[in-house]
């Protein structure tokens, strides 16, 4: 089936529009990419590039953005369908779902016309890769004190100072880049959004290695980089406005098949512990019941959210802070979980059977990566500053 | 047509209006707003609404504290609608009181007549009509006035609850006045009354939270407002997480409730656990942002937490997860038609 016809499902039988999702997936994905695979292999980044590509022509990607610009011209609801069902099959993360899933949105909500028909599709297309850089060394929850100098020099932009924690950095040709054009007393005013090409002269990237043996994440220095006038996202002065609505994003609808993987990890776990005599009977032990019961508990109510948004969005609403309350959430909850999985694994008969040892592969990995999760996007800390202060509006001191 | 944000409102006024009513009184005054035959059938005066309807009900009498089993009249006028419909229509109308033993169950010897003790009955030392489980499945309802000489209503020392004292009761050789059989509409009704406690939970809870940030704002200490304290904000927000995270819970739960005659579902055990944590977790969390204050007897806030710590102890946290932990890899039921 074709994107065409697949989108024509959509309004007229969205059963089978999610069958047809799944079918897709289950003949494309090679098995082996799947983190539950005995024999698992990773792919390298051509080949995710070219997964996610194809994944676009399908019609996975993309769903919600409108059609002038390379997207299928559906809503939410049905890029909430594909999520569920990219979800439910553990596959390889998007390497570029910073385009996808912050870049892009941003793009589109105050992007000029031309800049949509140049970044949209060549997004969907992996053409461009993006990376955010919004964190510095003296600016990570204080994002508003970051240094990075914009200055007009009355031909192009000029980007002095450095980024880091920069995700996916080393493989991106494009950074979404918070800088200031103010100064540093002007805070908040004086930010500026930036769609920066990463070949620039005087753009060095170097790799951090992280506590999961990844280096994913690097840090970005800009040395005079030259960034072109039509590449400037939105006003000079309205980066703020523009990150924060990122930083909204990235909070609740980013990832949106996150409470379904999250179930998938919770079967696959409880599928090798059935696979092994020991773990088995541990399943049953009431204090591991419980956590595991809780731990589905929670992924239900991260689906209501998620839900719950999704048709907030699709009926005008707006995102606001509630993604404070759905990250602080997920990231503590799936943070118990995979240490209730080591805990859980490392009790298993010897030799393990093979599936307890992909199981043990994916939640080692999971496990170390987890502790990330309650420290990007805004850590744990200042979720629930924003809760105190934008949910329960707190008064500040007087 | 009212819609759910109307009788909430109505709700919550008829109930502060109770304040200090005993159960009789409470009972005409509630049904002077049409409150008490939201879910029973129209035959008997009701209004014959779905359970979503009721949660906003029985969450603003618990923010005014009602002293009446307000989820115990509903859901009896609902289940008694079409076989006993007299006492359907005089719990509607407020004429008769009616409760049930949440705790037990009676044995039905030789002739019929029933024995034994059940408990956790509110308010049953007001009432004419309770309602009991049988040893043999399903229920039984007794008509408390008519058997005076062969019950004795003790009050029931599990329970905490001050405006609704819950009592024990003791039946030797009482006739039923009407056998409910085991089926549909007594699982519904014990299923349903879970979601109506969750929801009263979170009132309570809700309400708790929102007074005491009320007074850490106004307390001053340290010369700045206690609200300024980020440890306090904090405290706060994870309440505030754990509010949104249940009435998400709740919600679902009660938009689902209708497919799930038996009370089964996967999103009833996940309301249950959710609520059964937050409400005590915010009523308790409220009394200690209070300070001495707190401790008081004046101060309503153990109020709360008396009836929330009733309701948690019946929604059972531990036996829902436990529950959830034998399924804890089956499909949502919202989601069983996804499958391959
Ligand atoms: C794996 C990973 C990937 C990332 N990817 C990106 C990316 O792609 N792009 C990007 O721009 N950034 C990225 N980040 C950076 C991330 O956003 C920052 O690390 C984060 O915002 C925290 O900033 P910081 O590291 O400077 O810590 P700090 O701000 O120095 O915080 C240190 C500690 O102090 C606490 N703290 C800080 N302020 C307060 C306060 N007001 N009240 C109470 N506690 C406080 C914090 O919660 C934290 O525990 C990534 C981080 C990680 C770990």
């Amino acid at each position: 089936m074709d994107s065409a016809a697949l989108n024509a499902l959509a309004s007229s039988d969205p059963a089978a529009y999610r069958r047809a999702i799944r079918d897709w997936i289950a003949t494309n994905l090679p098995p082996a990419w799947r983190s539950d695979a005995i024999d698992k292999v990773d792919p390298t980044l051509e080949e995710l590039k070219d997964w996610e590509a194809r994944m676009y022509r399908a019609g996975l990607w993309g769903a919600a953005w409108p059609k002038e610009y390379g997207g299928h011209g559906l809503t939410l609801r049905e890029h909430l369908i594909v999520s569920q069902e990219v979800g439910r099959v553990p596959m390889p993360e998007s390497v570029n779902s910073i385009g996808k899933e912050l870049a892009g949105p941003i793009i589109l909500a105050i992007g000029t016309e031309e800049q949509k028909k140049r970044f949209i599709p060549a997004i969907l297309e992996m053409r461009e890769i993006w990376c955010q850089g919004f964190s510095e060394p003296e600016a990570g929850s204080d994002l508003a004190g970051l240094r990075t100098r914009a200055t007009h020099d009355g031909k192009v932009w000029r980007i002095n100072g450095q980024k880091i924690w920069t995700s996916g950095g080393w493989r991106a040709q494009r950074c979404l880049l918070l800088a200031r054009t103010g100064t540093l007393e002007d805070r908040h005013k004086g930010l500026a959004l930036f769609a920066l090409r990463m070949d620039a002269p005087g753009v060095t990237v170097q790799r951090i290695k992280q506590i999961d043996g990844e280096a994913e994440f690097a840090q970005v220095f800009f040395d005079n980089a030259p960034v072109e006038e039509i590449d400037a996202l939105g006003a000079p002065n309205e980066g703020w406005k523009a990150a924060v609505r990122v930083l909204e994003i990235e909070r609740a609808t980013n990832r949106m098949y996150r409470a379904w993987r999250l179930e998938n990890e919770l079967r696959h776990l409880v599928s090798a512990c059935r696979a092994d005599p020991n773990l088995a009977t541990l399943l049953s032990d009431p204090a591991y019941a419980q956590r595991l019961a809780q731990f589905r508990i929670e992924v239900e109510v991260l689906k209501r959210y998620v839900e719950g948004a999704v048709e907030d969005l699709v009926s005008g609403g707006s995102i606001g802070a509630r993604g404070s309350l759905m990250k602080l959430h997920w990231s503590e909850a799936h943070q118990r979980f995979v240490a209730l999985a080591m805990e859980l694994l490392n009790q298993a008969s010897l030799p393990p059977p093979p599936e307890v040892r992909a199981a043990q592969r994916r939640f080692r990995k999971a496990y170390m990566r987890a502790r990330a999760e309650t420290i990007y996007a805004g850590t744990s800390q200042i979720q629930l500053g924003i809760i105190a202060d934008r949910i329960l509006r707190l008064p500040r001191a007087a | 047509m009212m819609d759910t944000d109307d009788i909430a409102r109505t709700a919550r006024r008829a109930a502060a209006a109770c304040a200090g009513l005993d159960a009789s009184a409470a009972a005409r005054r509630l049904a002077e707003d049409g409150i008490l035959g939201l879910l029973a059938p129209e035959e008997v005066g009701g209004l014959g609404l779905p359970l979503s309807m009721a949660a906003p009900v029985v969450a603003a009498g618990a923010a005014e504290l009602l002293p009446f089993p307000l989820t115990e009249a509903l859901l009896l006028a609902r289940l008694l609608g079409r076989s006993a419909p007299d006492t359907a229509t005089a719990i509607v109308e407020g004429r008769e009181v009616a409760t049930i033993a949440w705790r037990g169950a009676l044995r039905a010897e030789g002739s019929g007549v029933l024995h034994g003790t059940v408990g956790r009955a509110p308010m049953a030392g007001e009432a004419r009509w309770l309602v009991a489980a049988l040893e043999e499945g399903g229920a039984a309802l007794i008509d408390l006035r008519a058997a005076s000489g062969s019950v004795t209503v003790e009050e029931d020392m599990s329970s905490l609850d001050l405006e609704r004292p819950a009592a024990l009761v003791t039946l030797r050789g009482v006739p039923a006045a009407q056998r409910i059989p085991a089926g549909a509409d007594w699982s519904a009704l014990l299923a349903d009354a879970q979601l109506l406690r969750a929801a009263e939970m979170l009132g309570s809870g809700e309400h708790c939270m929102e007074t005491a940030i009320a007074h850490i704002t106004e307390r001053r200490a340290f010369g700045r407002p206690l609200v300024a304290n980020q440890g306090l904000r904090f405290e706060l927000a994870r309440h505030k997480l754990a509010l949104e995270n249940a009435k998400h819970a709740l919600d679902h739960a009660l938009a689902v409730a209708g497919q799930d005659p038996h009370g089964q579902s996967i999103a009833r055990l996940v309301a249950r656990a959710t609520a059964a944590e937050a409400g005590p977790m915010l009523c308790e969390g409220a009394i200690q942002l209070h300070g001495g204050m707190g401790f008081t007897w004046d101060v309503p806030m153990h109020r709360h937490l008396r009836r929330v710590r009733d309701a948690a102890a019946q929604c059972d946290a531990i036996g829902a997860r436990a529950a959830l932990a034998a399924r804890v890899d089956e499909p949502a039921e919202n989601e069983q038609g996804w499958a391959a």
